[in-house]
């Protein structure tokens, strides 16, 4: 009993609950108190509670091409308001200097005449299109979704570990997620101020409206999808379901001169903004692959000629490209003169012989990302590799070392997780989610926590097999002058006095055989109230005469 | 037919006599610069009715110190809502769709533009300036090997050879007319996806095999090239309003402090003859009618280049 | 709505409906083989499967062959199975109009056929219809209940009512143009479900030119194919009303409004006599009536689907 935190492991890495044994840091003090009390068992009712409140409402994701309810761990990760606006502030200006980036990019390319980044790491990236050159959106926005991960080291400070700027997903998994917690462990969050999540979508289509073609007056925006047998399609059909827009498929697109349509019943109707999760190389089979089935002809020029908005823009992943991380603090300073509010890891190009050989013999000390790869896949972490692993590693580097970044591991930091009825430390990550309107870059509070579940694992994507937590972000507390809420004319409220002291009871219908079969025979011996009136009087339920009331009820409701 | 709004229209009357527009006699231009018209025309022919097709014609000419265009206009046939725009590399691009059943698509490209030779060019740079960082960086696109122009290290070793000493400019040279030597102008020889190896060892092509050839050695010996595609009046001594059947076609121009102009298929300084259509790393940069179609198998595409002599 | 989503619902009205339908014909079928002992089986089998549009030779046709064919042929959109398959999977890209629980039920219906097919050669297919009619039900019961009144619904009823359209006037030729192989009135009234609603109006024995007539043009039982008709126009007219688009003139009505009203219309004000004496081409006008009234909705409403395989092209 109470023994959830008993024998909890502290190690070098920063945990997120506790600085000491038994002494969880100043945000976790709440829950440290409601979670302490419980033992094991109960929590993992609880979590059972959890798992089956996913599957009943179909939550699921794709992983190894089979649906499955997507693992969210009980125990909530928790962020002072105070650390939250540190993130905000990273996110935000992180953001803003890639746009300058991409416009700059796909523009005038002062940031190569200037010398701050080779133009080689840009025109030999796979993702710069230079079909996107010389593209303007309408209101000059890019990246209208983002999710930078985030990491915290062993000193417990936040580092950038990869910025996400083409379609980053699991926004959907942080809004569903705070639902099911929400219904689980209500009382949690009474004791909490957690800022909500569900102003998401929201936002975002504000942003997208933004984003249309000027001289727009109502902007009609949709989300184009590959289709059901995606991975991602419940975010996809959650989205458009919460913004109110339409969910299309690229066969339901049709681009003639030089405007976008979808096929209605009614016609065609014009489409202004396409919030597209569908990569660039099959989005328009003009200009890339021309034999993608779920794109739509002829959208990349519409775009061009400024008669459609896609976003997020074609082209983004030329500044989520693993190399060009390396640059973006010195574009932080360049294109916005300011300091990084986040650090990058520490990360080395290997693009010079030195480095080359540097990073060679230190292969068991780094970890090693390939440039072009997503998802956690390639991805060798040297102190956890064999010999084997490490020489073919080796080959490859030397092979193409521009094919590779090198970077010291970080210990990530660890966050207390339900494994097997008891409380254990498990590597986390995060993903913060911004929406840039034009004017302002808002980052959701919280963002997806992606858990590695195997013990000691590094590599948290879902794809390979992570679970998630609810992220809360306090709100900071109430100036001492509490203004007086306003009245909302919308919520309809109602006090027990209100309630009628005998509400009428239920029609129970005619009576049906049985009852007077009965009732002929128990005519003689017995003192029954009966009655054929097709209501019985509110109260009164003995004996066998009306059907619509259950076995022992003896008020009507 | 739909065009692009440009100056007003001139037609052409039949294959060989054209009417002048201009009121005040004959127009005269320097010796050195020639006035040209060209009617370039692409035809597809389609097996059954095509319902839609994507576009993008790139006959336009460019602008520049040693070519002025006058006029030009894009016709199409169905008719197209057209999108012009400049392209990456600078190609004045006319994107088009057309919906609406359709057996045939006909793309002419009109264009009057006058062209002289090369112009002055600096003196050349060194071989080590040429390997400065920030060369390297500027022309880095310019420099690397591609699919259809890619050398092999062999051939590149005997160019060397060849090449000897000699400066940048004089190598560019060299290297055009080494690849004039080595192969053999054959219409047919090859196809619109030979890359420079496979004209190289047949030791045939034609000009855009020539031009990629020539592209893929002078990068190799470190000097920024260009493939570059247009069209050319096939004769030299040219009657004025004599129209002729010229061609499409392709040189290149590499760096050497300035961009220089050279046509290593008539061993030739590109001049007055000489109209540039648009540049790029090769011709798949630069294709003169691309796009998609759906509906039953293309039957072939007939082309058709007419250029005549104003002035 | 979308162009996609409308012409999936259609279908599922369309798909469910003859599923629902099929199982009733092949239940009196099979009923009809058991109970009459001087039926010639084959001629019945090879009458039953022309009539459903997928003729054989006559010494093929035998009630494998047609439970086969018209049961469980997965490939068929004619067949239970191809149906409720071809339903379900119109559902899942429609699975955002659709609700939950009709998804889930379809997806059901659909999952649980195999093992009905291993029951049904175990213990006769008598399980299968009843199973195939009761899922039927419950999905347009749960349409009934759970979608709104919109224009998906109309497009749902729409397929459902041209489909029984077409299955009613078929299952009116197995007893018209069978000759003497052909099953009794009774059964005929059975398969549509009206024989007791028959029987409740006309109180006696069944009479061939009642019996057609009731099941031609009975106002109030739902399975007629007037009432079918009449519901068919009313979500057209109700489609068409949403519809209005700029420049339509009025009284230019839709291509499949029309074709649905002209046959409701000569149901409605042809006499019977009239009817019966040409029923075989009356039938055959009627299922034609439903594929040029399908024909027609798409064309209205199912603007052609862009062209998704692209050929690329390119000249010098």
């Amino acid at each position: 009993m109470a023994d959830l935190f008993d024998g909890y492991p502290l190690g070098q890495q920063w945990d997120e609950m506790f600085s000491a044994p038994g002494q969880p840091r100043p945000p976790y003090t709440g829950l440290f108190s409601s979670l302490q009390p419980m033992s094991g068992e109960e929590l993992a009712a609880r979590a059972d509670v959890l798992s089956q409140t996913y599957r009943d409402a179909g939550v699921t994701f794709a992983h190894a091409g089979e649906e499955q309810p997507f693992p969210l761990d009980i125990v909530p990760r928790v962020i002072g308001h105070e650390e939250w606006a540190v993130i905000e502030r990273g996110v935000a200006q992180r953001v803003r200097a890639l746009e300058a980036f991409l416009a700059d990019v796909y523009g005038a390319g002062q940031v190569f005449s200037d010398r701050v980044v080779p133009r080689s790491v840009v025109t030999t990236s796979a993702h710069f299109h230079r079909a996107a050159h010389g593209l303007v959106p309408p209101n000059g926005v890019r990246v209208h979704v983002s999710g930078i991960d985030l990491v915290r080291d062993e000193a417990g400070d936040f580092r950038v570990l990869e910025d996400n700027l083409r379609s980053p997903s699991g926004v959907s998994y942080v809004i569903t997620n705070r639902a099911a917690m929400s219904q689980v462990l209500p009382e949690l969050f009474g004791d909490h101020r957690v800022q909500p999540v569900a102003d998401y979508p929201s936002k975002l289509l504000a942003a997208l409206k933004a984003s249309a073609p000027s001289g727009v007056g109502d902007p009609t925006v949709v989300l184009l999808t590959p289709g059901v047998y995606n991975s991602a399609y419940f975010e996809h059909a959650l989205l458009a379901r919460q913004m109110g827009v339409e969910l299309v498929e690229g066969r339901d697109l049709v681009c003639s001169g030089g405007q976008v349509s979808m096929r209605t019943t009614d016609g065609q109707q014009r489409v202004d903004v396409i919030y597209r999760r569908i990569d660039d190389e099959f989005l328009d089979p003009v200009h890339f692959r021309s034999d993608s089935v779920i794109g739509c002809a002829g959208v990349l020029n519409a775009a061009r000629a400024g008669r459609v908005t896609i976003a997020n823009a074609v082209g983004n992943g030329v500044a989520d490209d693993k190399l060009l991380y390396t640059w973006v603090p010195d574009l932080i300073r360049y294109y916005l003169a300011e300091e990084p509010v986040l650090a990058n890891a520490d990360t080395y190009r290997i693009d010079d012989p030195d480095t080359v050989e540097w990073v060679l013999s230190s292969l068991d000390q780094l970890v090693l990302k390939p440039v072009d790869g997503s998802g956690g896949k390639g991805i060798v972490i040297g102190p956890r590799a064999d010999e084997r692993t490490l020489a073919e590693l080796a080959v490859k580097v030397r092979a193409a070392p521009r094919d590779w970044i090198a970077q010291k591991p970080i210990g990530l930091s660890t966050s207390p997780t339900l494994i097997n009825g008891r409380i254990a430390p498990r590597h986390v990550d995060l993903r913060p989610f911004a929406v840039n309107d034009g004017n302002d870059v808002w980052v959701l509070p919280g963002g997806l926590t992606r858990v590695a579940l195997p013990e000691g694992e590094l590599v948290v994507n879902s794809s390979q097999g992570g679970g998630s937590k609810d992220t809360w972000v306090i709100t900071p507390p109430r100036p001492s002058v509490e203004p007086v809420p306003e009245h909302d004319v919308t919520r309809i409220e109602f006090t027990t006095a209100d309630l009628p002291a005998e509400p009428p009871a239920q029609d129970p219908g005619p009576p049906n055989d049985n009852a007077v079969a009965q009732s002929q025979q128990q005519q003689q011996g017995r003192a029954i109230v009966a009655t054929l009136a097709p209501s019985t009087q509110p109260g009164n339920a003995s004996g066998g005469q009306s059907r619509d009331f259950g076995p022992g009820r003896t008020t009507p409701c | 037919m739909s065009a692009v709004p440009q100056s007003q229209s001139q037609s052409s009357h039949g294959p060989t006599q054209f009417q002048t527009q201009s009121q005040a006699g004959p127009v005269r231009v320097p010796s050195d610069r020639w006035r040209l018209q060209v009617v370039h025309r692409s035809e597809f022919r389609y097996g059954g009715p095509v319902r839609s097709s994507y576009n993008e014609a790139r006959m336009t000419p460019e602008n520049s110190s040693r070519q002025t265009t006058l006029r030009s206009r894009v016709e199409i046939e169905p008719t197209a809502t057209v999108h012009a725009y400049r392209d990456y590399w600078g190609s004045t691009v006319t994107a088009f769709d057309t919906h609406g059943p359709h057996t045939e698509l006909i793309v002419k490209a009109t264009s009057v533009v006058e062209a002289g030779p090369e112009p002055h060019q600096p003196d050349p740079l060194g071989w080590a300036e040429l390997a400065a960082p920030d060369v390297l960086d500027r022309f880095g696109e310019m420099l690397r090997p591609t699919p259809l122009t890619a050398m092999d290290e062999p051939v590149v070793q005997a160019l060397r050879e060849v090449v000897g000493d000699a400066g940048p400019r004089e190598a560019g040279h060299l290297v055009c007319r080494y690849v004039y030597e080595h192969i053999e102008y054959l219409t047919g020889s090859t196809n619109v996806k030979t890359n420079a190896m496979q004209a190289w060892t047949s030791g045939k092509g034609v000009c855009q095999d020539i031009s990629h050839v020539s592209v893929g050695l002078l990068r190799a010996l470190g000097l920024p090239a260009r493939y570059v595609s247009g069209y050319l009046h096939p004769k030299p001594q040219a009657p004025i309003g004599t129209s002729v059947t010229g061609e499409s076609h392709a040189w290149v121009e590499w760096w050497d402090g300035g961009w220089s102009g050279y046509d290593p298929t008539n061993s030739a300084e590109v001049g007055p003859r000489h109209v540039t259509l648009a540049r790029g790393r090769d011709y798949s940069d630069v294709p003169p009618l691309k796009g998609i179609f759906s509906g039953p198998k293309s039957e072939g595409a007939t082309v058709s280049v007419e250029v005549t002599r104003l002035a | 709505m979308l162009s996609r989503i409308a012409e999936s619902l259609f279908w599922i009205g369309r798909y469910v409906e003859r599923a629902d339908d099929t199982a009733r014909i092949l239940d009196v079928h099979t009923q009809r083989l058991v109970e009459d002992p001087w039926i010639d089986e084959q001629r019945a089998c090879a009458n039953l499967l022309a009539l459903m549009g997928a003729p054989c030779p006559p010494e093929e046709a035998d009630t494998e062959k047609v439970l086969a064919t018209l049961a469980f042929e997965r490939s068929s959109p004619s067949s239970i199975t191809g149906a409720l398959s071809a339903a379900r999977e119109n559902a899942r890209g429609a699975r955002e109009v659709l609700s939950a629980e009709i998804w889930e039920s379809l997806n059901v219906t659909h999952n649980a056929l195999p093992q009905q097919r291993t029951m049904a050669r175990r213990y006769g297919p008598h399980s299968l219809f009843r199973f195939v009619r009761e899922r039927s039900a419950m999905v347009f019961g749960l349409a009934d209940a759970t979608m709104s009144r919109d224009e998906g619904w109309l497009f749902l009823i729409l397929g459902r009512s041209l489909e029984r359209v077409d299955m009613t006037a078929r299952m009116l030729s197995t007893r018209v143009l069978a000759g003497d192989a052909a099953p009794s009135w009774t059964l005929v009234l059975r398969s549509t479900g009206a024989y007791e609603p028959y029987l409740r109006t006309y109180r006696g024995a069944v009479n061939s030119s009642r019996a057609a007539e009731f099941l031609l043009l009975d106002r109030l039982f739902p399975r007629s194919v007037f009432a079918s008709l009449e519901q068919a126009e009313g979500c057209l007219a109700e489609l068409e009303r949403a519809n209005v688009r700029e420049g339509h003139r009025i009284g230019v009505a839709g291509e499949a409004h029309r074709i649905v009203g002209r046959a409701r219309t000569m149901l409605e004000f042809m006499q019977t006599d009239e009817i019966l004496a040409k029923l075989p081409t009356r039938l055959d006008e009627l299922q034609r009536t439903c594929s040029l009234a399908s024909e027609a909705v798409t064309n209205r409403f199912f603007t052609e689907q862009a062209p998704q395989i692209w050929v690329p092209e390119g000249v010098g």
